[in-house]
């Protein structure tokens, strides 16, 4: 078990690497810089140039690259050009938004998903099976910008049960927090359950059809502890992985939610950051999101072998 | 140069030691019906990335929106325009209008305890026309020479070019205006951006995220205001969301424009709600690379102007809230013309220009990558393809677009002239030769010769004048065109008072009160 993870950290390097040096490349792409940016309606070339010179951007973009990866490995992921805030003050101010976001999305999703899932499993091809596969195709083709606005329309303005934006700090006010976040997550979960639902629907009808589960109900244990310990454990692989990616990837912010709804998380300031080509912010948002889903993968993978003893097992 | 300006400003001014006198007597007036306490949630279009000129440049709308608490001006506008004292309590200026002194408020403070005084304000001056500081606010006063302190409540404003309307020009919350604390920034450094300090009547209480929290200064100088206890701003980018906080009540007010026109409407129609609405000088304008074909031909740029149908483009891109412009000054501004030269719409008389000029009307027009900015492309290509020209859209970022424009690589470019107390800075520097903002690349001896006559006349009637046929002049070569006003917008709860005219698209919420 500790190989794997020593193993897995020190694969986390070349990704790092290799995610910094692509988006590096990509950003400077993008038409328009920082210098065009900054300088706004009095871009004139002589301006761009100077200004251009003072920032560094007109050295050959290797090099840049280098001389920021030199600065990250001395621990100093800089500060934003265009607030003067730290790189690392900006995340984390920011990262709570986003990792509360992802639990109560994830746990909304899951908290749907798998009781459906297993009923579903159950009768296979029965009606309710029908009804909740066409809910969960229909719940996953709204995109997540439509269902917001008519989750706005219906709970924050007709009815007046929670508010459209504005985020509360846990801090502040947990119940304020609790009903600022509940439209957004809300939103995400109906993006996230139909995936969960189906995976863990199919792996559990296989599973079904195991020896041992036939041989469980054969002894007269009741249904429910057939279904819920002796199937639920081994079918949940799948689903934990992908529901390891959806943690990953919300913790590199949901920007259409997190816009839609005004809050202050992880993907409006990597976006705010590309908008405006704030390269060092850009790079650190980027970084850190890199480190996240590496991270959580590994935690999914450590998963499988509690999940697994097979998998346990063959690893050591 | 992101000023505010003045509307219904009358061609003879009466002497502003008059108006500063009265308006310092009679400044803290109070109404009865203001009442104290309470707080306000503001929703802003933008997030703010800080204050410090040098960070930031310049302000935007939401920037301004949250200066006008935390910090105070020299000046400020009176509902009609005017400059009246804040910061300043008089001031003259010299015969040729290039010399200004103000007198300073004695017994001011800043937030964190230091004395504002008039080395304060020549610091912040000087700090941004430093060179070797390279702010891109320094674009915006160069018309400043210099700044003197000569006593410690008196500053002395040298000017290069004459200035009639200094006073109005410093009243906005521009980077430019706002009087910074010296001593905090020396203390804080690179954090001073987002931790700022001046003499407003609001303090910062907490920046986190996006969220920014003002509360009530107790020292305010000015007693008996602010009226509110504490003002909460936080960006809602999104117009759909933005709109929903206010009828849900997470927001009491919020910025809006012209192409919300569905929500601008229902705001209209609700009692609850109150559109706040000014329409400014300046307008939306483009510009014809008349250096390049086949924009280097009059018949053809007039051909294009008279094909634009504005009633029916305002329909299409701003549900008809759009008003036309056909002169660059505006409703807004002091310069009324009988007048204006402007081309009718005329179809007809378009196809008939575009057929003698013989060859293949054919070009690329730039526009913002931005939905809107697509709708507006298309809605020309439409009119102009009608008689007989193919506009092919090219979609940039909006910030390439001025790289775009001063390098002349384009043969039609969007801009905009915006509301400001003076036509003057800018009509001289769209047009006259040689400036990098001369887009169209025109040079005419005789417009040059008006611009620079109109720039240093004292009689307002021959400004008038003079600006009226300038418009006139540049209407019939069609170098540029304008396609609506500048109108700026702002919805609130009808508890929501005291918000002023929002000059230059600035909504104030400094001396709001809650009924």
């Amino acid at each position: 078990m500790a190989s794997l993870v020593v193993r897995r950290l020190l694969y986390l390097l070349p990704v790092l690497f290799g995610v910094a040096l692509l988006t590096f490349l990509i950003a400077s792409l993008l038409p328009g810089d920082l210098a065009t940016v900054l300088l706004g309606d009095q871009a004139t070339p002589e301006t761009l140039a100077a200004l251009r010179h003072d920032l560094g951007l007109d050295r050959p973009i290797l090099l840049r690259f280098a001389h920021w990866l030199g600065e990250v490995l001395q621990g100093d992921l800089g500060r934003s050009y265009r607030t003067g805030q730290t790189v690392v003050a900006a995340i984390a101010e920011r990262l709570p938004v986003s990792i509360e976001l992802m639990l109560l999305a994830q746990g909304a999703a899951l908290v749907v998903a798998i009781p459906l899932a297993i009923a579903c499993a159950v009768r296979e091809g029965g009606r309710f099976d029908r009804i909740v596969t066409g809910a969960a195709f229909a719940s996953l083709s709204v995109p997540s910008l439509l269902s917001a606005i008519v989750l706005i329309w219906l709970l924050a303005v007709q009815l007046q049960w929670l508010p459209a934006t504005g985020y509360v700090p846990l801090g502040e006010d947990v119940a304020g927090n609790l009903r600022s976040l509940a439209l957004p997550a809300l939103t995400l979960a109906m993006g996230e359950w139909p995936a969960l639902m189906r995976v863990l629907r199919s792996d559990m009808i296989s599973t079904l059809k195991e020896d041992y589960i036939a041989m469980a109900r054969a002894k007269g244990l009741r249904p429910a502890r057939v279904l819920l310990v002796h199937a639920l454990k081994p079918s949940s692989l799948t689903l934990v992985t992908v529901a390891g990616i959806n943690i990953a990837r919300l913790l590199g912010g949901a920007v259409v939610v997190e816009t839609i709804f005004a809050l202050p998380g992880i993907g409006r300031l990597l976006i705010g950051s590309i908008f405006t080509r704030d390269l060092v912010l850009l790079q650190g948002v980027v970084l850190f999101v890199g480190i996240a889903f590496v991270l959580v993968n590994l935690a999914v993978d450590m998963l499988y072998a509690v999940l697994d003893p097979r998998i346990r097992h063959g690893g050591s | 140069m992101r000023t505010p300006t003045s509307r219904h400003r009358s061609l003879n001014r009466p002497s502003l030691w008059l108006v500063a006198l009265l308006a310092a007597l009679g400044l803290s007036a109070p109404a009865a019906a203001q009442k104290q306490g309470g707080a306000v949630t503001v929703g802003l279009e933008l997030e703010i990335p800080g204050f410090d000129p040098l960070k930031v440049g310049v302000y935007d709308t939401s920037g301004f929106m949250v200066a006008a608490t935390l910090f105070d001006t020299l000046t400020r506008l009176d509902a009609n325009g005017k400059a009246v004292p804040r910061l300043a309590l008089s001031w003259t200026h010299s015969e040729d209008f290039r010399t200004w002194t103000f007198k300073l408020r004695p017994g001011v403070k800043f937030h964190d305890g230091s004395p504002f005084n008039a080395q304060a304000v020549k610091w912040n001056v000087d700090r941004q026309k430093d060179p070797a500081n390279k702010c891109r606010c320094a674009f915006y006063i160069t018309n400043i020479i210099a700044v003197d302190a000569p006593d410690e409540l008196t500053v002395v404003f040298r000017l290069k070019d004459p200035s009639m309307m200094q006073p109005e020009i410093m009243a906005p919350p521009t980077a430019n205006n706002v009087v910074l604390s010296p001593a905090a920034v020396a203390a804080r450094g690179d954090d001073f951006n987002r931790n700022p300090s001046g003499t407003g009547p609001f303090v910062l209480k907490s920046w986190t995220g996006d969220r920014i929290v003002v509360e009530r200064n107790p020292n305010y100088w000015n007693t008996g205001h602010p009226h509110l206890d504490r003002i909460v701003f936080k960006p809602l980018t999104d117009a759909q969301s933005r709109f929903a906080s206010l009828q849900s009540g997470e927001a009491d007010l919020v910025w809006d424009d012209e192409y919300d026109y569905d929500n601008i409407k229902k705001a209209r129609a609700d009692k609850r709600l109150v559109v706040h609405n000014y329409v400014g000088s300046g307008a939306q304008v483009y510009a014809f690379n008349t250096k390049v074909a086949p924009f280097d031909d009059l018949r053809v740029r007039q051909a294009l102007v008279m094909a634009i149908d504005r009633k029916k483009m305002s329909q299409a891109v701003a549900g008809g809230l759009a008003r036309p412009a056909l002169n660059p000054y505006g409703d807004g501004s002091w310069v009324k013309c009988e007048n204006d030269g402007a081309l009718p719409y005329d179809p007809a008389k378009a196809r008939e220009l575009v057929q003698a000029y013989g060859k293949p009307v054919a070009f690329k027009g730039l526009f913002t990558a931005t939905p809107r900015g697509r709708t507006i492309g298309q809605v020309l290509q439409q009119f102009w393809k009608q008689v007989g020209a193919t506009m092919e859209i090219e979609q940039v970022d909006q910030a390439t677009i001025p790289a775009r424009a001063f390098q002349r690589q384009f043969q039609l470019t969007p801009w905009r002239i915006i509301d400001l107390a003076d036509p003057d800075p800018q009509m001289y520097a769209n047009f006259h030769t040689g400036s990098p903002s001369a887009l169209a690349g025109y040079s005419n001896p005789e417009l040059d010769r008006m611009l620079e006559r109109a720039r240093v006349t004292a009689d307002m009637r021959s400004r008038n004048a003079d600006y009226c046929e300038i418009g006139r002049h540049i209407n019939q070569q069609a170098i540029w065109f304008w396609t609506f006003q500048n109108s700026y917008y702002a919805i609130a709860k009808a508890k929501v008072k005291g918000i002023p005219p929002l000059f230059s698209g600035i909504i104030d919420v400094s001396d709001a009160w809650l009924e």
